[in-house]
C-alpha cells in the first residue's frame, strides 16, 4: 500500500502514455482561516479512469473538488484539468460536475434548467432539443421535465443533477456523492450509470463516503482523512496489500498463538477462530500441517481479504489518534 | 453570449417568481390614482379660478391663474414622480440585493458558475437583464405621469427626456450598489445595509436643502453633498426635478429674485441643476461598483 504521495504519483503515471491527465495537483492546499481544509494534495487522474476520493465528511473531498472547477480559489499548489487551470472558463468546457447538495433554481422547470445549462455549455439549439428528453428519460425523469423543481422530491432533485452533469457529453464528469439521496434502487442505477461512462471512456471522479459505491465502481481511490491523502492506488492493491489468514481449530491456547506467531501477527481472537496478518498466502499449507503434527484438530484455513472498510476504519482511525 | 444566456434566465426568473407581474400591477394602480388625483385636483382649482375671475377679484398675491395652476400642476409632476423613483429606488435596491447572495446561500451557483462561464459574464448577465427591466419600470411610469399632466394640463416640462434619463441613472446606481453589497454580503445584512445608504442619500438631500434656505447655511450645503457622494441617489433625483420644471416656471424664477413669490423650493426636488462633478460622479459611480463587484467576486469563494 502507498500511503505517500509520490509513490501514489509513480504508480499513476506508470502504464499510462504522455497523455494530458484529466485531472493534475500537486500540492494542492486550501485554508479558511486558521482552518486548513486540504493539505497538500497531489494527484493525477488518467482519462478514462474511474477514481474515487474516499473519506469521512469533512475530509476536505468537496474543497478538492470544488477547487478542480474553479468554485474555490486555492491557497497553494496547482490544480490542472486536462491541462489547464480550472478558473479559466474554457477548462470547464469538458467538464460536468454535480455538486454535493445540488440545489438549483427551484422556480425553473427541470427542462428549463436543462436548456440554460446547455446554452452555457455552448449547445445548439438542435442538440438541446434532442438530449434533454434523453437524458431525462436515461435519468429516470421521463415525463416530470414540465414540472418545477420545488415540487421535485430529493431524489428527483439529485437526477436532475445527475442530468445536468452528463448533459453536454463532457469528457470528466465531478460526481460529489452523488447517491446521498437515492434509495437501493436508485443508486445501484447510478453505478451502472458509471460503469456505463467508464465503457464510453468518460473520466469519472467520484466524491464518496460510501465505501460500497467506491468499491464497486472505482478503479483507483485515494482515502483522505482530515485534508491529507492517507492511502491511494489501484483498488486491488490496497484492499489486497495486506493478507489475513483465519485459522478454526478445536481450541485455542498459548502454545497455539506461540505457534501462529512464528508466520505472521495475531490481528484478533474470536473463540476458537484466530485472525492472523500474514505476509503471503504462501504460508498455508506449512502452517497447516505443523497444526496438525503438533495435535491440533483444524476446521478451516481460510484467507481473508480485507475490505475497503476495514482499510479505511484503520486509516482514519490513525489519523483520527494521532 | 454567456451573458445574455444568464440576462435570459434572469428575465425568465422574474416571470416565474410573479416579480413583472406584481410590479405591473401596483405600478399600473399607482398610475391610475395618479391620473384621477391630477384631473380632479387640477380640475378644481381651474373651476375656482375661473369662478374668482368671474366675480371680478384680481390675480392674488401677483399670481395670475395662469401661473398658479401651472405652479400647482408643477408640484404634482415633481411628487408623483417623487412617487415613481422612490418605488423604482426601493425596487432596485431589492433586486440587486436579491441578485447574487441568495443563489450563493442556496447553493444552486454552484452549478451554474461549474460551467465555462466567467464570474464577469456571469455578474454581467444579471446586471444588465435587472438594468434593462427597471429601465423599462422608469421609462413607462414617468412617461405615463408626464403623458397625464401634458394631456389634463398642456403641461410641459422643461426636459422631459433628461427627466427621464437621470431618474433611469438613479436606479442604475442603486441597482449597483446593492449587487456590490451582493457579492460580498449575506443576504440580510446587504438588505439593512443598502437600506441605510438609502435613507442617508435621502437624509443628505433633505440637508442640503435646508442649506440653502436663506439666507443659506454653507455647512449644512457641504454636509448634503459629502452624503451625496456616499450615494449619490437622492443627488441625481435632485437633478432630475429640475428639469421637471417648465422653461416658463424658471424664466420667471430667475426674474423675480431672491424673495419672490415664485422663489420656492420643494424639500423633495430643486430648483438649480445638478453640479457638473456631481453628475460626472453619478455616472462614474455605478461603474465603479459594477468593477468592484467584478472583482470582489472573482475572489470568492463558493
Amino acid at each position: 500500500m502507498s500511503r505517500t504521495a509520490s509513490t501514489e504519483q509513480a504508480t499513476a503515471v506508470a502504464g499510462t502514455g504522455s497523455e494530458v491527465p484529466a485531472i493534475a495537483t500537486s500540492g494542492l492546499r486550501k485554508a479558511y482561516g486558521a482552518r486548513v481544509a486540504l493539505h497538500d494534495l497531489t494527484l493525477r487522474v488518467q482519462p478514462g479512469e474511474v477514481f474515487g476520493f474516499l473519506g469521512p465528511n469533512g475530509a476536505g473531498k468537496t474543497t478538492a473538488m470544488k477547487i478542480l472547477l474553479g468554485l474555490v480559489r486555492p491557497s497553494g499548489g496547482e490544480a490542472l484539468v486536462f491541462g489547464r487551470p480550472p478558473g479559466e472558463p474554457a477548462a470547464r468546457r469538458r467538464v460536468g460536475y454535480l455538486p454535493e447538495h445540488f440545489r438549483f433554481q427551484e422556480w425553473a422547470t427541470g427542462e428549463e434548467l436543462l436548456d440554460f445549462h446547455g446554452r452555457l455549455a455552448g449547445m445548439g439549439a438542435a442538440e438541446r432539443a434532442e438530449r434533454i428528453p434523453e437524458l431525462l428519460e436515461r435519468v429516470g425523469l421521463a415525463g416530470r421535465g414540465g414540472e418545477r423543481v420545488r415540487r421535485y422530491s430529493k431524489g428527483m432533485t439529485q437526477r436532475l443533477g445527475l442530468a445536468l452533469a452528463l448533459l453536454h457529453r463532457p469528457d470528466l464528469v465531478m460526481l460529489d456523492e452523488p447517491t446521498s439521496a437515492l434509495d437501493p434502487v436508485g443508486r445501484r442505477e447510478v453505478r451502472e450509470l458509471v460503469r456505463e461512462l467508464a465503457d464510453a471512456g468518460v473520466t469519472v471522479f467520484l466524491n464518496s463516503h460510501l465505501l460500497t459505491e467506491v468499491e464497486a465502481v472505482c478503479d483507483r481511490v485515494a482515502i483522505v482523512s482530515q485534508g491529507r491523502v492517507v492511502a491511494s492506488g489501484p483498488l486491488d492493491d490496497l484492499a489486497g496489500a495486506v493478507t489475513q489468514l483465519r485459522v478454526l481449530a478445536d481450541r485455542v491456547d498459548r502454545q497455539l498463538l506461540a505457534l501462529l506467531g512464528r508466520y505472521g501477527e495475531v490481528a484478533r481472537v474470536e473463540g476458537t477462530a484466530v485472525t492472523l496478518a500474514v505476509g503471503t498466502l504462501d504460508v498455508a499449507p506449512e502452517l497447516a500441517r505443523l497444526l496438525v503434527t503438533s495435535g491440533y484438530r483444524l476446521y478451516g484455513l481460510v484467507p481473508v481479504q480485507r475490505s475497503l472498510e476495514d482499510i479505511f476504519v484503520d486509516l482514519v482511525g490513525e489519523v483520527r489518534e494521532g | 453570449m454567456s451573458a445574455l444566456v444568464v440576462a435570459r434566465w434572469t428575465v425568465l426568473e422574474a416571470r416565474r417568481r410573479r416579480l413583472l407581474l406584481a410590479g405591473a400591477l401596483l405600478s399600473v394602480a399607482f398610475v391610475a390614482l395618479f391620473v384621477v388625483g391630477f384631473y380632479l385636483l387640477y380640475r378644481t382649482q381651474q373651476r375656482a379660478l375661473l369662478q374668482e375671475q368671474a366675480q371680478g377679484a384680481g390675480p392674488a398675491g401677483g399670481l395670475d391663474g395662469r401661473e398658479e395652476l401651472l405652479a400647482m400642476s408643477t408640484i404634482l409632476v415633481i411628487l408623483g414622480l417623487y412617487g415613481v423613483q422612490f418605488l423604482a429606488a426601493l425596487l432596485g435596491l431589492f433586486l440587486g440585493v436579491a441578485s447574487v447572495s441568495p443563489e450563493i446561500d442556496s447553493g444552486a451557483l454552484h452549478a451554474v458558475l461549474a460551467r465555462p462561464l466567467s464570474r464577469l459574464q456571469y455578474l454581467m448577465g444579471r446586471f444588465l437583464a435587472l438594468a434593462g427591466l427597471l429601465t423599462v419600470y422608469v421609462v413607462v411610469m414617468s412617461g405615463a405621469l408626464l403623458l397625464t399632466a401634458r394631456v389634463v394640463a398642456g403641461y410641459q416640462p422643461g426636459d422631459a427626456l433628461r427627466v427621464v434619463g437621470l431618474m433611469v441613472l438613479q436606479v442604475l446606481i442603486l441597482l449597483a450598489v446593492s449587487l456590490l453589497g451582493s457579492t460580498v454580503l449575506p443576504t440580510l445584512a446587504n438588505g439593512v445595509v443598502m437600506l441605510i445608504l438609502f435613507g442617508l442619500a435621502w437624509l443628505g438631500g433633505i440637508i442640503g436643502f435646508v442649506g440653502t434656505i436663506p439666507p443659506g447655511n454653507e455647512l449644512m450645503a457641504n454636509l448634503g453633498t459629502a452624503v451625496s457622494l456616499l450615494l449619490p441617489a437622492d443627488a441625481v433625483w435632485r437633478g432630475a426635478s429640475y428639469h421637471v420644471l417648465p422653461p416658463s416656471f424658471l424664466v420667471a424664477s430667475s426674474f423675480a429674485g431672491g424673495g419672490g413669490d415664485l422663489e420656492f423650493g420643494v424639500p423633495f426636488g430643486s430648483v438649480t441643476p445638478m453640479a457638473p462633478a456631481m453628475l460626472a460622479w453619478a455616472v462614474a459611480y455605478p461603474v465603479a461598483c459594477l468593477a468592484l463587484a467584478v472583482a470582489a467576486f472573482r475572489r470568492r469563494d463558493l
